[in-house]
C-alpha cells in the first residue's frame, strides 16, 4: 500500500494533534542535549563503541534531533550496519507505516540494512521486556515445578501465587507479608468477584489484561460488579494504575505505549525490590563454613534457595592489593589502569574486606558468596529448570534452603540473577567472557547474546576511532582485547557474531597477526571445525577474514572512485612485489617475512622505484600482499581453501 | 556508568574452565558412578549441579565425542548385563511352548505366564525411560552442543535403540533364534486371541507395551511407518486376525442365519474398534477394520445375500432390523452393488408377480368362449369389468409394493440416496417392462376410479394421499403421452358425465400433475376444464336470452349444454362418434328438441361468429318427466305415476317417439332407427338399457332376449313400475373401462401417430438451432428432448428424419464422414 503525499501528511497531521492533546505520547520528542548530539555524532560515524556507552547511560535511542534526525535514521543513511543492529537491539523503533520508520527504510544505504530493518519492523518484534513479562505472566499458571508459596482464596477459585511477586508490585503485600512471612495462603473477602481478582492478578503478573476478554459473556450487571470489585481490590492493594491499564484503548500505537511504560514500570519495581532484598542479602563466608548456614524457607526474603558462587584460589603474583577491589555493587566498574597483563589479574570478588589482603601470595581462606534466590525467576534458565524438574537432590524439599554452587565467580553469579530478575544486563567487557560462559552453560540464550554484543561493542579498541578511519592497520601499542580468547570463547558457545567480530577484528589488524604462531593455530583449528562439520573445503575463519579485508580496502577505492584505473596500474606493482615476497616467503624465516610486512609501504617503493607516495596504489598493494599471504599460509598448512 | 572512560580489557576466562586440567577419566568414573545410582533409584541423594558440572566440563574440552561413546557403552552394559538377565527369568516354558504351538498348556497358565512377561517388560521399559530422561538431564549440555553441532541423535534417543538392540532384539534363549520382540508380539497376539474368545485379559498393560512398541523405529530414521509397532506388531496382527476371521465367517455362514450373521459381525467390528482403543493403538482401527470388513463383509457378501435367509428372506418377512443390519455392514465396504442387485432382482420379480396377476385377472373368465355368439356381448362386458377391477388391483398391488420398499428404505437402509435410485430404477423397469403394456391406461383408470368414487367421505388429507401415490406411479411411467391420452378420455367422460365426486380434487390431481410433469403435459387438460365452465355460462346466458324472449312457455326445454372445444377434447375416442366411413351421421331430433337447438346456434353464432357447432347426441343425457297411465299394477294398485327419468340423449329421442304412439302400437328396431338416424351401435346399447335391464324397463321388447334384433318390436310399457321417483335409465358401457383390444389397438396407431409428429417437432427444433448434426448427436437430442414425454423408438426417429427429408426440411450432407444433416431454411 503506498500512502499519497496528502494522506501522509494529513496523517502526520492528526498524530500531532493527538500528541499535543496528550493522547498519544510521542515516539521520537526532540533531544536537545550534548550527550544526544554525541550519540547522533557517532551513529553517524559509525562509532560502536561510543554508542554502546551512550546507550548505556541510559539515552532515549528513539529521540530526534533538531533536524528531525532518529539515530537509526543517521546509521540507517551513513550505512553503519553494525550500529544499526545496536540500535535494533537495544529497542530502536523502525516501525512501518510512521514517518520516521518509513523515513529509516527509505534512507537505509544498501540492501542488506534495508533487510535487517524490516526483520526488526516493531509490529513482529515486541518490547525488549516482554521475555520477562512472558515468564512471570506463566508463573500464574506453571504447575511443574512448584514454585508458589502462597494462596490466594476467592469464593470459588484459589489462586497458587508467590509472595516476591506480590511483595514487588503491591505495597499492600509487602507490608502484609513482611509482618507475616510463614503466611501460606490468604483469603480473600467473599464480596469481590473472583473475575475481578483474576484480573488484578494478571496485571500484577505482567499479562497484557484487557477487560473486554475477562468480562466476555458477562451481563452488564455482572461486568459492573467486576469493575467494582476490581477498584476495590486496587484500592487495598495500592495498585492505582490498574483501572488505568485495563480500560480498553483501541489505538494500536497507545495500546503499545501503554504497554511499555507498564512494562517499565512493572521491571522497575522488580529491580528494587531484587536491590533491596535480594542483592541486600547476600552473604560472603569463608567457604569451609558455607556448609553450616541454615535459611528455614520462612525467611523474609521469601527465598526458596540459595546459590553460591566460589572464589577462586589462586595466588596472586603480582603487587595490586593495594588497589582495593571494587566493591560488590560496582563489581564491573573499570579496574585501575595498573593492571598490566591479562592474566593472572585478581576477579573483581565483591569482597569488602579483601583490601586487608596481603599483597604476597599468602592464601586467604576461600570465600564463598551466597544469594538467596527465587526459583521462579531462575527457572528462566533451562539449566534451573530441568534441575527443578528433575529428581536429583536440588529438587527436593529439605527443612532448610538447597545451596546450590554455580561454577562462576560471584560477580558473574550477580550479573545472571540481574538478568533473570529485571532483564539488564550491564557489565564490563573485564567479566564479559566470563558471563558469556555462564550463560552458556545455563542456556540464558538472551543474556549470552548481550554479553556478545557488549564484546563486540566494546572490544574494538580504548580509542574511539571507527574501523574505516584506520585502513592501514594501525593499532594501538596496546591491545585490549586477546582476540584469540574472544575467538575461541565464540567457537565453544557458538556464538556467530563474535566469530564474524573476531574475523574482522583480525582483518583490520592483519598485518599485525598474520605472521604470529597463534594465528597460525587459530587457523588450523578453523578449518578443523569445518571438518568436524561436514567435508567443505572452505575454512570459516579465512573466508570471514578475507571479506573483511575487502571491506576494508574496498572502502577507499570507492571513495576514491577510481578503483578501476587503480587496480590496474596495481596489478602490475603487486605482480612483482607477490614476486619478490614470494621469493623472500621462501628463502627468509618469518621473523624477515614479517619485517617486510610491516614495511610494506617501503618495499614497494624500492621494488618498483617510480611513484612513491601513493596512497591508493600503496592501498592497493597491501590488500594484494595481505591476501598472498594469506594464500601462502595456507599453502603452508596444506589446506585447501 | 559500566564502561567508563577507563579502558577495559577482555580477560580470559576464569582459569579452571580452560585449564586442561581436567581429568577425562575421573570425571568419567564419577559420572559412571552417579548413572549407576540413578539406574538403582538412588538419585535423590545425587547433585544435578555436580554432575552437569562435570558433563559440562567435557564438552566443553572437546571431549564429547568420548562422552556420548561412554554413555552408550555404560548403557549397553547395563542393558545387556542386568536388564536382559531380568527379562530372561520371566521366560517360562508356559511362555516359550507357545511357539511349538498350543498343546499341553492351558489357557489359563499361558495367560498368567504372558501377563508376567508383558509385565517384567513394561517394568523394564519404564524404569529405562525415567532413568534416561534423568540421564538426558544431566547430559542437557551434551545433547545441545555436542549432538547438535555433530549431527547425533540426542542421547535419550540413543538410548531407547540401544533398549531396542540390547533387549527386543536379543535372542529368547541361546539355542532358538527367536527375539524378545518376537515373543512379545506372539504373547500379545495370544492375549487378543483369549479376549476374542472371551477371557477378560489385563489391556492396560499390552497397551503399555504397545506404546513402547510405537515409541521405537526398526531404524535411526524416525518415519512414522518404520514404528516397531508397525513393522513387527501390526503386521503380524492384521495377518493373525485376517486368519481368524476367515475361518470365523465360514464357520458361521454355516451355522447360522443372515440375520444372526450380521449381528454378529457388527459385534466383531465394534469390539475390534474398542480393542484399538483400549489395548492397541488408534492408528490401527481403520487397518484392523478393512481386514474385519474383508473378511466377514467383502469376501461374503455374495454368499449372505444369496443364502437362505438372505436379503429375499428378509424382504419377504419385513425383517427390518437385519435388513437394517446388513446395509449397515454393506456400507462399510465400498459398493452396495450386491445389495442393490439383490433388492432390485426382488422388486423386479415381485413386480412382475403383480403384473402377471393382472394379466392373469384380466384374463381370467373363460366361460365365455362356451357361449359362443350369444353371449358375446355380455360376456365382453363382463370381461371388460373384470379388466377395470383387475387394473385398478394392480394399481393398489404396485402401490403397496412401493410403501413396502418404502418403509424398507426409510427404516433399514438409512434414506441411502443411491439406493433410492435403485429402487427407483427397478419399479419402473417392471412398470414398463414391454410385456406389460398397460401401465399407463391402468393407472389412469386408478386415478379414474378414485375421483369417481374412492375418494367419497375422505378428509382432504387422506385425498391428498391417494393423489400423491398415483402421481408416484406416473413418475415411473415412460410413456407420459400414452397416459396423457387415457387420462384425457378418462377425464372427459368424468366431466361430461358428471361423475366426477369434487372438481376441486379434479383441479388439484392437474396441478400436481403440472408440478410433475410439467406445463405442456396439462395444458390439454386444462382448458377441458375452461371449456367447461365457458359452458357453464353458456348455459346460463342462453336460458336468460330464452327468458327475454318473453313467451313464458311452460313446456319449454331447458337446455345445459357444454361446448367443446373439438382439438382438446379426446371425441373420436369417445367412441361411435363415427361410423365406419368416417362420415359423421346426423341423429334426427324431434321437432321441439330441433327447435331449442336452432335457437342455442343462433345464440352462439351471435356470440362466436365464424364457428361451427356440432352435436354430440351420444354423450349428452336428459331428464323427461314420464307419466304411466292408470293401469292395474302387479300389486293390484291403478294409481297414476309419475317419474322423472333421466336417459341418454338418444334415449330421449327414442322415448319421444313413443310419445305419439297409442298404448298397443309398437315400433320395430329398423323403424326406429328410421326415424332417429341413431347409429346402429348406440341405437342397440340404448335400446337395451330400456328394454332389456330389468329396473328400467320402460319399453317391453318382443321377443323378449338380451340380444336387439333389427326385427325385434318395442312396445312401451304401461305397467312400469319403479321404487323412486327418479330413475336414472344407464346407458350399457358408459363408464370408463378398460379398453378392449380393438380399442387399444386403435389407441395405440394414434398414439404413434401424435408421437410421430412430437418426434417431428423435436428434430426441426433441433436442426432450426443447430442447422448441421450428424445423426448420431440428432437421435440422441431428440431422445433426450422428448424423455419427459415419452421413449421413441430410434427406428421411428429414423423414419421421422427420412420423411423430413422427402419434405424438404432436411437434406443428407454428401461429403460428411458420419452421416450427417443440414437444415434447410
Amino acid at each position: 500500500m503506498v500512502l499519497k503525499k496528502y494522506e501522509i501528511e494529513a496523517a502526520l497531521a492528526t498524530e500531532a494533534q493527538a500528541i499535543s492533546a496528550g493522547k498519544l505520547k510521542e515516539d521520537n520528542p526532540l533531544d536537545l542535549s550534548e550527550d544526544f548530539r554525541i550519540f547522533c555524532e557517532a551513529c553517524r560515524r559509525g562509532d560502536l563503541k561510543v554508542c554502546q556507552e551512550m546507550i548505556h547511560t541510559g539515552i532515549n535511542l528513539n529521540a530526534r534531533d533538531r533536524y528531525d534526525y532518529t539515530p537509526l535514521i543517521l546509521a540507517s543513511l551513513c550505512g553503519h550496519y553494525e550500529v544499526i543492529r545496536l540500535l535494533l537491539e537495544n529497542g530502536a523503533l523502525c516501525e512501518r507505516d510512521t514517518f520516521q520508520g518509513e523515513r529509516c527504510l527509505y534512507n537505509a544505504l544498501n540492501d542488506r540494512i534495508r533487510n535487517l530493518l524490516l526483520s526488526y519492523d516493531y509490529a513482529k518484534s515486541t518490547n525488549p521486556l516482554q521475555p520477562l513479562a512472558a515468564h512471570i505472566t506463566s508463573l500464574l499458571n506453571r504447575q511443574t515445578p512448584k514454585t508458589s508459596d502462597i494462596t490466594l482464596v476467592s469464593y470459588d477459585q484459589s489462586f497458587h501465587l508467590h509472595k516476591f511477586v506480590l511483595a514487588a508490585r503491591s505495597p499492600y503485600f509487602a507490608r502484609k507479608l513482611a509482618a507475616a512471612p510463614p503466611t501460606t495462603s490468604f483469603k480473600l473477602p467473599q464480596t469481590v468477584p473472583t473475575e475481578s481478582l483474576g484480573l488484578t492478578l494478571q496485571y500484577l503478573y505482567f499479562q497484557e489484561v484487557s477487560l473486554k476478554t475477562a468480562t466476555f459473556g458477562l451481563s452488564d450487571e455482572e461486568e459492573l460488579a467486576v469493575l467494582k470489585g476490581i477498584n476495590k481490590i486496587s484500592g487495598q492493594l495500592e495498585i492505582e494504575r490498574l483501572f488505568e491499564t485495563i480500560t480498553e484503548v483501541s489505538d494500536r500505537r497507545l495500546l503499545r505505549q501503554q504497554r511499555a511504560e507498564e512494562l517499565t514500570r512493572g521491571r522497575y519495581q522488580l529491580e528494587q525490590w531484587f536491590k533491596d532484598n535480594v542483592l541486600q542479602h547476600k552473604m560472603v563466608i569463608d567457604t569451609d563454613k558455607v556448609d553450616n548456614i541454615k535459611w528455614d524457607r520462612d525467611n523474609t526474603l521469601y527465598a526458596d534457595v540459595l546459590l553460591r558462587a566460589d572464589e577462586i584460589e589462586m595466588c596472586f603474583a603480582e603487587s595490586e592489593g593495594s588497589n582495593a577491589s571494587p566493591s560488590p555493587s560496582e563489581s564491573s566498574t573499570p579496574p585501575s589502569s595498573t593492571v598490566q597483563s591479562t592474566l593472572g589479574r585478581l576477579n573483581s570478588i565483591p569482597i569488602g574486606h579483601i583490601r586487608t589482603r596481603s599483597p604476597s601470595c599468602t592464601r586467604a581462606p576461600r570465600r564463598s558468596t551466597l544469594y538467596p534466590a527465587h526459583r521462579a525467576m531462575l527457572l528462566r534458565s533451562e539449566y534451573f529448570l530441568t534441575m527443578f524438574n528433575s529428581p536429583f537432590r536440588e529438587a527436593q524439599e529439605t527443612p532448610h534452603l538447597q545451596i546450590i554452587t554455580l561454577d562462576c565467580s560471584p560477580a558473574v553469579l550477580e550479573i545472571i540473577l540481574t538478568f533473570l530478575y529485571t532483564e539488564r544486563a550491564e557489565f564490563g567487557l573485564d567479566i564479559a567472557i566470563d558471563v558469556l560462559f555462564a550463560a552458556d552453560q545455563l542456556f540464558i540464550e538472551r543474556l549470552k547474546q548481550r554479553a556478545a554484543q557488549i564484546i563486540s561493542a566494546l572490544g574494538n579498541g580504548s580509542t574511539s576511532l571507527v574501523e574505516a578511519e584506520n585502513p592501514r592497520g594501525e593499532t594501538d601499542e596496546e591491545e585490549v582485547v586477546d582476540i584469540y580468547e574472544v575467538l575461541r570463547a565464540g567457537w565453544d558457545t557458538r556464538v556467530q557474531r563474535l566469530e564474524e567480530f573476531a574475523a574482522r577484528y583480525i582483518a583490520y589488524r592483519l598485518e599485525h597477526y598474520i605472521d604470529e604462531a597463534e594465528f597460525v593455530e587459530l587457523v588450523k583449528e578453523s578449518a578443523k571445525r569445518v571438518k568436524g562439520r561436514q567435508e567443505t573445503d572452505t575454512i570459516e575463519l579465512v573466508d570471514d577474514i578475507r571479506y573483511y579485508l575487502s571491506e576494508r580496502f574496498r572502502l577507499r577505492f570507492e571513495d576514491s572512485g577510481l578503483d578501476e584505473m587503480m587496480d590496474e596500474s596495481a596489478q602490475d606493482k603487486v605482480a612483482v612485489a607477490l614476486e619478490a615476497m614470494e621469493e623472500l616467503g621462501i628463502e627468509d624465516k618469518a621473523e624477515e617475512v614479517r619485517q617486510k610486512e610491516v614495511f610494506a609501504a617501503g618495499a614497494i617503493r624500492t621494488l618498483d622505484g617510480e611513484i612513491a607516495g601513493d596512497e591508493f596504489a600503496q592501498d592497493a598493494i597491501n590488500y594484494q600482499i595481505l591476501l598472498g599471504k594469506i594464500d601462502r599460509l595456507l599453502e603452508k598448512l596444506d589446506l585447501d581453501a | 556508568m559500566i564502561a567508563g572512560r577507563g579502558r577495559q580489557r577482555i580477560r580470559p576466562p576464569r582459569r579452571g574452565l580452560h585449564g586442561d586440567d581436567i581429568d577425562f577419566e575421573n570425571t568419567w568414573g564419577t559420572i559412571a558412578s552417579a548413572f549407576r545410582e540413578i539406574h538403582t533409584k538412588n538419585a535423590s541423594r545425587l547433585s544435578y549441579e555436580e554432575l552437569y558440572r562435570h558433563a559440562y566440563r567435557i564438552v566443553l574440552k572437546k571431549k564429547g565425542d568420548e562422552l556420548y561413546k561412554r554413555v552408550k557403552e555404560f548403557e549397553h552394559e547395563w542393558l545387556s548385563n542386568e536388564v536382559r538377565s531380568s527379562i530372561q527369568a520371566l521366560f517360562s516354558p508356559n511362555l516359550l511352548a507357545n511357539s511349538q504351538g498350543l498343546g499341553g498348556t492351558t489357557t489359563n497358565e499361558r495367560r498368567v505366564a504372558g501377563e508376567r512377561f508383558l509385565r517384567g517388560l513394561k517394568q523394564a521399559w519404564g524404569d529405562h525411560q525415567v532413568c534416561m530422561s534423568m540421564l538426558a538431564d544431566v547430559l542437557m549440555y551434551m545433547d545441545r552442543v555436542y549432538c547438535q553441532d555433530h549431527r547425533r541423535v540426542s542421547i535419550y534417543t540413543a538410548a531407547m535403540v540401544l533398549f531396542r538392540d540390547d533387549i527386543l532384539n536379543s535372542p529368547t534363549s541361546d539355542i532358538e533364534d527367536r527375539t524378545v520382540l518376537g515373543l512379545l508380539t506372539q504373547v500379545i497376539l495370544d492375549q487378543i486371541q483369549m479376549e476374542r474368545d472371551g477371557d477378560v485379559i489385563d489391556k492396560h498393560l499390552i497397551k503399555s507395551c504397545v506404546y513402547m512398541l510405537e515409541g521405537l523405529h526398526v531404524d535411526e530414521m524416525d518415519a512414522e511407518n518404520q514404528r516397531l509397532y508397525n513393522v513387527s506388531f501390526e503386521h503380524d496382527y492384521l495377518e493373525t486376525s485376517r486368519e481368524f476371521y476367515r475361518q470365523e465367517s465360514e464357520l458361521l455362514l454355516r451355522d447360522s442365519d443372515a440375520g444372526a450373521y450380521c449381528k454378529h459381525v457388527r459385534k466383531r467390528i465394534h469390539e475390534e474398534e474398542e480393542r484399538c482403543r483400549s489395548t492397541l493403538l488408534e492408528s490401527t482401527a481403520p487397518r484392523i477394520q478393512k481386514v474385519v470388513e474383508d473378511e466377514l463383509i467383502k469376501n461374503r457378501i455374495h454368499e449372505l445375500v444369496e443364502m437362505e435367509s438372505g436379503v429375499q428372506f428378509m424382504i419377504d418377512n419385513d425383517r427390518l432390523d437385519e435388513l437394517n443390519l446388513i446395509f449397515d455392514l454393506y456400507s462399510r465396504v465400498d459398493d452396495k452393488w450386491e445389495l442393490t442387485r439383490a433388492i432390485q432382482k426382488r422388486i423386479v420379480d415381485m413386480g412382475t408377480d403383480v403384473n402377471s396377476a393382472a394379466i392373469a385377472a384380466s384374463q381370467a373368465p373363460p366361460p365365455a368362449a362356451e357361449s359362443g355368439e350369444k353371449g358375446k356381448g355380455a360376456v365382453q362386458e363382463r370381461s371388460l369389468n373384470q379388466q377395470t377391477a383387475a387394473a385398478i388391483k394392480w394399481v393398489e398391488d404396485v402401490l403397496q409394493l412401493k410403501d413396502k420398499f418404502d418403509t424398507i428404505w426409510r427404516v433399514s437402509f438409512m434414506e441411502d440416496q443411491p439406493l433410492q435410485t435403485a429402487l427407483t430404477r427397478s419399479f419402473a423397469d417392471f412398470i414398463n417392462s414391454p410385456t406389460f403394456p398397460r401401465s399407463s391406461e391402468y393407472i389412469s383408470l386408478f386415478i379414474d376410479e378414485n375421483m369417481k368414487k374412492g375418494i367419497k367421505g375422505k378428509t382432504e388429507a387422506e385425498v391428498d394421499q391417494v393423489l400423491d401415490k398415483a402421481i408416484v406411479l406416473l413418475r415411473y411411467i415412460q410413456d407420459k403421452d400414452l397416459f396423457e391420452r387415457y387420462y384425457k378420455k378418462h377425464l372427459c367422460r368424468r366431466l361430461l358425465m358428471n361423475k366426477s365426486v369434487s372438481s376441486d380434487v379434479e383441479k388439484h390431481m392437474i396441478s400436481k400433475m403440472k408440478i410433475e410433469l410439467g406445463n405442456n403435459f396439462t395444458l390439454k387438460l386444462e382448458a377441458m376444464f375452461k371449456d367447461m365452465t365457458i359452458s357453464e355460462e353458456l348455459t346460463a346466458g342462453f336460458r336468460r336470452h330464452v327468458e327475454g324472449l318473453g313467451d313464458k312457455d311452460p313446456k319449454r326445454i331447458e337446455l345445459a349444454i357444454n361446448v367443446l372445444t373439438s382439438m382438446t377434447w379426446p371425441l373420436e375416442s369417445m367412441g361411435s362418434g363415427d361410423d365406419e366411413e368416417g362420415r359423421r351421421t346426423r341423429c334426427n331430433f324431434p321437432t321441439a328438441i330441433e327447435r331449442i337447438k336452432r335457437g342455442f346456434e343462433k345464440y352462439y353464432n351471435e356470440k362466436h361468429s365464424g364457428r361451427q357447432l356440432t352435436w354430440l347426441p351420444n354423450m349428452g343425457s336428459a331428464d323427461i318427466k314420464a307419466t304411466f297411465p292408470k293401469v292395474p299394477q302387479k300389486d293390484g294398485s291403478t294409481k297414476e305415476r309419475r317419474h322423472d327419468l333421466n336417459v341418454s340423449t338418444y334415449g330421449m329421442i327414442i322415448l319421444l317417439l313413443f310419445n305419439e304412439l297409442l298404448a298397443d302400437q309398437f315400433l320395430t328396431f329398423e323403424e326406429i332407427q328410421a326415424q332417429t338416424n341413431i347409429p346402429d351401435s348406440d341405437l342397440v346399447r340404448n335400446l337395451q338399457s330400456l328394454a332389456v335391464a330389468p329396473k328400467t324397463r320402460i319399453l317391453i321388447k318382443e321377443p323378449m332376449s338380451k340380444e336387439v334384433k333389427p326385427t325385434d318390436k318395442f312396445y312401451f310399457n304401461e305397467g312400469f313400475q319403479g321404487k323412486f321417483v327418479r330413475i336414472k335409465v344407464g346407458v350399457v358401457s358408459s363408464g370408463n373401462k378398460v379398453e378392449s383390444d380393438r380399442e387399444r389397438r386403435e389407441t395405440e396407431k394414434k398414439n404413434d401417430d401424435s408421437r410421430g409428429f412430437c418426434i417431428e417437432a423435436a428434430v426441426v427444433r433441433i436442426m432450426k438451432q443447430r442447422k448441421e448434426l450428424s445423426h448420431q448427436q440428432l437421435v440422441m437430442e431428440t431422445l433426450s428432448q422428448l424423455v419427459g414425454q415419452f421413449k421413441p423408438e430410434v427406428h421411428m426417429i429414423k423414419k421421422r428424419i427420412e420423411s423430413l427429408i422427402e419434405r424438404e426440411y432436411l437434406e443428407r450432407i454428401e461429403e460428411a464422414e458420419v452421416d450427417s444433416y443440414r437444415y434447410l431454411a
